[in-house]
């Protein structure tokens, strides 16, 4: 994938920032996604766990560092091969965790279509379903220039 | 992946059923979720399964319309290689033994 550079509204996506900062903190010590134990032998699914938790912080670490300075200065983010499946992992488990934290009320039909009024939601609801959105945006934006057929289709 | 594959097991009863276990097939299942978008779970299965586009767009139809895809089937330790790295995509996914069903 070539690098391309993103221009974001600060204004925008900075206020969303705590919370996706949040969702990245409490995803430390838990998966994001269920994890489903082999029921062979525990220790190994201790292993397991451990070694996707691992690998889950350092991809939600990479999401976090586009946020940096030349963020805050001039509203770019930065994609390139060495990022792009990092990041597109870690929106992923940020969304699971919103779905989790904040979303879940609205129903796994209405986050499947993604058709609600947003002026309609309160907060916190309201924030999180645009961070949950600003997500899918960045995740369907890199999906678009690692493979290009994916989303032409 | 390196997990747990050349680790010793624990009890001799317990090592006795993994060894048996090892000795079938084992299918790797994706389960539905609301959150990961359709695109998203193509890119996944084309980049960890490498599965062309079309063999990944049927998985991932059927994921959503039934819940379920078994994506992969055969010996344990190849089935626990991708359901790791399909975890690690933070797809839902479970082993299910061939002497289960």
């Amino acid at each position: 994938m070539k690098r391309i550079e993103v221009k974001l509204a600060v204004h925008v996506v900075a206020p969303l920032l705590d919370l996706i900062k949040g969702m990245a903190d409490s995803l430390r010590s838990e998966l994001a996604s269920p994890y489903a134990p082999s029921g062979l032998d525990p220790e190994f699914d201790a292993v397991w766990s451990g070694e996707l938790l691992t690998a889950q912080c350092v991809d939600l670490q990479v999401l976090l560092g586009l946020f940096n300075e030349e963020f805050f200065a001039d509203g770019v983010i930065a994609l390139d091969e060495d990022n792009a499946e990092q990041i597109v992992r870690a929106t992923a488990a940020v969304r699971l965790r919103l779905r989790s934290q904040y979303l879940g009320v609205l129903g796994d039909e209405t986050l499947e279509t993604g058709n609600v009024e947003l002026e309609g939601l309160e907060e916190p609801l309201r924030k999180a379903f645009m961070c949950y959105l600003f997500l899918a945006t960045i995740q369907e934006l890199i999906i678009q220039h690692m493979d290009g057929s994916i989303l032409d289709a | 992946m390196t997990t747990g594959q050349n680790k010793a097991h624990g009890a001799p009863a317990q090592q006795g059923e993994t060894e048996l276990a090892l000795d079938h097939g084992w299918r790797v299942v994706v389960l539905n979720d609301p959150v990961n978008l359709m695109s998203y779970v193509v890119l996944v299965f084309k980049k960890v399964l490498g599965f062309d586009e079309s063999r990944a767009r049927r998985h991932m139809l059927e994921v959503h319309e039934r819940g379920r895809s078994v994506v992969w089937s055969g010996l344990r330790e190849k089935a626990e290689a991708y359901a790791f790295t399909l975890q690690q995509w933070h797809l839902t996914t479970v082993l299910e033994s061939d002497e289960a069903h």
